[in-house]
């Protein structure tokens, strides 16, 4: 026995000094289990993992796949799906599935469960929008025809984000303990804490290079702090925090239209139908809209506020292939913005401050107060603004505030979306007052026309030109150019460290929302040595 | 005797008249962000380039005028409700449960229920330290008023029929005035620090106003950065602002402390 531990010591000593003398590749601390990863990005989702409540808007859903997907060129590209045809009025869509898919237990997807996914959604009415949704038929084990009750070109990114579920497992708990087809399948979720996800053998598109992902929930700094134990291999942080150097983690900066601006009331002032207060006597002035679009130096913003870490924004979706680029404007110009307003009639009274009949150019701004990038982005705004000659004034406020208030005050707000429909919901008419779209209550006829016929329209091409031309169609518009009821200032970057033997290849530009979306492609990161 | 009084009183008057000097808005001024203290920017600047000098001393502004609310709030309240203890028997015990209720209760979460409740801002941080700071002056007023009222002088007036509040505005009230203004004076910087630790918890003053909590808090965010600056200047302003005040109370609660007795004489 003593002989027998003895042997046994002089193993581990040899074992222990033999694992000295391999060269130890870079990632040992953080991962001896090379293909597992640690991830730092937030994101946790309050509703579980539930596509039909919106899990899965950006990023993997990764325990779902989706009928259709985008490829990092914003391209679309199959996915569970394997052909779809769209019927020349627009209203059926044929799509084939593919027959090898299985979800995790084991079980094939069919149309069945495809069909169950998009009734369980509508029936939801949360984030998805499946109003225009009809009917839908099985015409075969992996054929299915949708029925929409109009056009509607944007159902094309609703098939794209829409994660399948299986008829036969969804129930109650289902947002707790997701089973799908996607690439990766739930081990363990400790709300508040950490995701932990392994590989769903099962999956039928390339393989995962990792094993095991573990994603955390710890505050900004935990993370950090942790990252520069080499615990975690790709950690988000604000912009505020870019300028940190990590061992071992190399710092990557992606464009996005992650977008804030200010969102200016436009109709007159009176009161809607809750009894709310609507409209403001100075922005609904389209001098003083354009004005203040010309007045404020963007690229000041971005270098000042964002240190470098974004790019101008001129609308709500630049770099999309929707967005419209002749938008653009020459801002900073003060003597343009001076110009404008003087051929309104507003003059300069004592103070400097531009005034017309009576009304002096003056507006109170709202900023949700926990959000640091965005009260910078107000005070700067301010800035800038008051020594053009128009009175801005700040006030942080809770979101309960500011819904109270945004429909007659300027508020500083963020959007960015992949799919079109935010144009629509944005700037439509139709959609005044609902939630926080269309809080500036815009309204102009051709402009609707245009959205309406952009997303009643059949084919993606189509729908775009629709797009641009609502933002600026040569003559009226909802852009800067036309009646500018937005000054949008700027896109933020998202900026991550990640592991410097980790390739994520190239990325789409980010929509709203900073850590998720970066999962997107998680299925195609690799190692290399 | 005098001058231990005087002088930190003024030091702390000159510093609080000083920051009325500086416009409301302090300009933002990108192109000097995040410089460490220099001779042209004595406190350093933040990551709007906004002197930090300045915005400290608007916010020792907030926090003295604050103060001085508060503190004269909670001790009118204070007062009042040891007046009423002196009632009757029945009032007596009420106060008494509801100093012991408040008293029991932790200082800092009652406070920030009240001022979460009320909505935070200016508004909620007075009344909530209104509301949380009376319990200690008032259980010493309503010893010192059970003491008077068994004195000869209280009863004889009383028998002379006297009503309760003329012996409260002429036998009550000159006596009480000694430790009314201890009172004061001892509320005054608690709530400022108290107004400066629930706003860097983000329950209190929003982040718009310039108070000294909200410059701490949003520090928070660049000290991982190195700009120690933009903690450490604020916070020892703020606490050699109190310390001055404190060392005020002190020889202000000797003053009024004295022996009188021999006054008499060396005045002759």
């Amino acid at each position: 026995m003593k002989k027998f531990g003895f042997i046994m010591l002089i193993i581990v000593i040899f074992a222990l000094v033999g694992c000295n003398d391999k060269p130890t590749p870079e990632t040992s601390a953080k991962s001896d289990q090379a293909n597992e990863l640690t991830l730092a990005i937030g994101g946790e989702p309050d509703d579980g993992f539930d596509p039909t409540t919106g899990w899965g808007r950006y990023g993997s859903p990764l325990f779902q796949s989706t009928l259709l997907k985008q490829d990092s060129e914003m391209e679309i590209t199959y996915d569970l799906a394997t052909d779809y045809q769209v019927s020349e009025d627009g209203l059926t869509w044929e799509v084939t599935l593919r027959d090898d898919a299985k979800f995790s237990d084991g079980e094939p997807v069919t149309a069945e469960d495809v069909i169950f996914t998009f009734e369980t959604a509508k029936q939801s009415q949360s984030v998805v929008d499946l109003a225009d949704l009809e009917s839908i038929d099985k015409e075969g084990d992996y054929q299915i025809t949708f029925h929409l009750s109009q056009p509607q070109s944007t159902f094309l990114y609703t098939l794209q984000r829409l994660g399948v579920v299986p008829e036969h497992a969804y129930d109650e708990g289902y947002a707790e303990n997701p089973v799908g087809s996607g690439p990766y399948q739930l081990v363990e979720w400790r709300k508040g804490e950490q995701l932990i996800v392994e590989k769903n053998p099962r999956y039928y598109g390339n393989e995962p290079e990792f094993e095991k992902l573990t994603f955390l929930f710890s505050g900004e700094d935990q993370a950090i702090a942790a990252a520069k134990a080499g615990e975690v291999d790709v950690l988000s942080v604000p912009i505020t925090m870019a300028d940190q150097e990590i061992a071992g983690m190399k710092q990557i900066s992606l464009q996005s239209v992650d977008n804030r601006g200010v969102m200016l009331p436009y109709l007159e002032p009176t009161t809607n139908g809750n009894g709310e207060e609507v409209g403001n006597p100075v922005t609904s002035d389209p001098a003083i809209r354009k004005a203040l679009n010309y007045a404020i130096d963007r690229e000041a913003i971005v270098d000042g506020v964002l240190n470098g870490e974004g790019t101008v924004a001129y609308s709500s979706s630049d770099g999309l292939p929707w967005g419209n680029t002749e938008t653009a404007i020459e801002d900073a110009d003060q003597n343009r913005a001076e110009q404008i307003l003087t051929d309104a009639g507003w003059q300069r009274g004592e103070d400097d401050i531009f005034e017309k009949d009576g009304q002096k150019a003056s507006m109170t701004l709202y900023y949700p107060s926990g959000d640091q990038m965005r009260q910078s982005l107000s005070l700067v705004f301010a800035d800038m603004i008051n020594e053009f000659g128009i009175k801005v004034i700040t006030e942080g406020a809770s979101w309960n505030e500011i819904e109270q208030k945004m429909h007659a005050n300027p508020v500083m707000m963020g959007w960015g979306s992949h799919d079109p429909i935010e144009l629509y919901s944005l700037y439509h008419s139709s959609m005044q007052g609902i939630d926080y779209y269309n809080a500036n209550y815009y309204q102009n006829e051709q402009v609707d026309q245009y959205l309406d016929q952009a997303i009643h329209a059949s084919t993606e091409e189509e729908a775009n030109e629709y797009w641009k031309l609502a933002q600026w169609d040569g003559d009226t518009g909802m852009s800067t150019l036309g009646d500018a009821p937005w000054v949008w200032l700027v896109n933020l970057n998202h900026i991550y460290y990640i592991n410097e033997n980790i390739r994520i290849g190239e990325q789409k530009v980010q929509p709203h929302g900073h850590g998720w979306p970066i999962t997107d492609f998680i299925t195609e990161w690799k190692v290399t040595e | 005797m005098k001058k231990n009084m005087i002088i930190p009183l003024f030091l702390f008057i000159a510093v609080y008249i000083l920051s009325f000097l500086i416009k409301d808005t302090i300009s933002v001024d990108l192109a000097n962000k995040n410089q460490a203290p220099s001779l042209s920017h004595l406190y350093g600047t933040d990551w709007l380039g906004r002197d930090m000098l300045l915005r400290t001393l608007k916010g020792i502004q907030l926090s003295i005028t604050l103060g001085m609310v508060t503190a004269l709030l909670s001790t009118s309240l204070g007062l009042l409700l040891s007046i009423l203890a002196t009632v009757n028997s029945y009032m007596d015990k009420m106060v008494s449960w509801l100093i012991d209720l408040f008293l029991s209760l932790p200082h800092l979460v009652t406070f920030i229920l009240i001022s979460f409740v009320l909505g935070g801002g200016f508004k909620g941080v007075v009344i909530g330290l209104m509301l949380t700071h009376w319990p200690a002056i008032t259980r010493v007023l309503r010893a010192e008023l059970l003491q008077l009222q068994t004195m000869p002088y209280v009863q004889i007036s009383k028998q002379l029929g006297k009503g309760f509040w003329w012996r409260a505005r002429y036998h009550f009230l000159p006596h009480l005035f000694p430790q009314l203004m201890v009172g004061f004076t001892l509320i005054f910087p608690h709530a400022i620090l108290h107004e400066a630790s629930i706003t860097f918890l983000g329950f209190g003053l929003s982040a718009e106003q310039p108070a000294i909590g909200i410059i701490l808090s949003e520090s928070m965010q660049y000290l991982s950065s190195g700009m120690w600056w933009l903690a450490f200047f604020p916070g020892l302003t703020l606490l050699m602002m109190m310390l001055l005040f404190q060392r005020f109370t002190n020889a202000f609660k000797h003053h009024l402390e004295r022996d009188r007795s021999y006054e008499h004489y060396t005045n002759g």
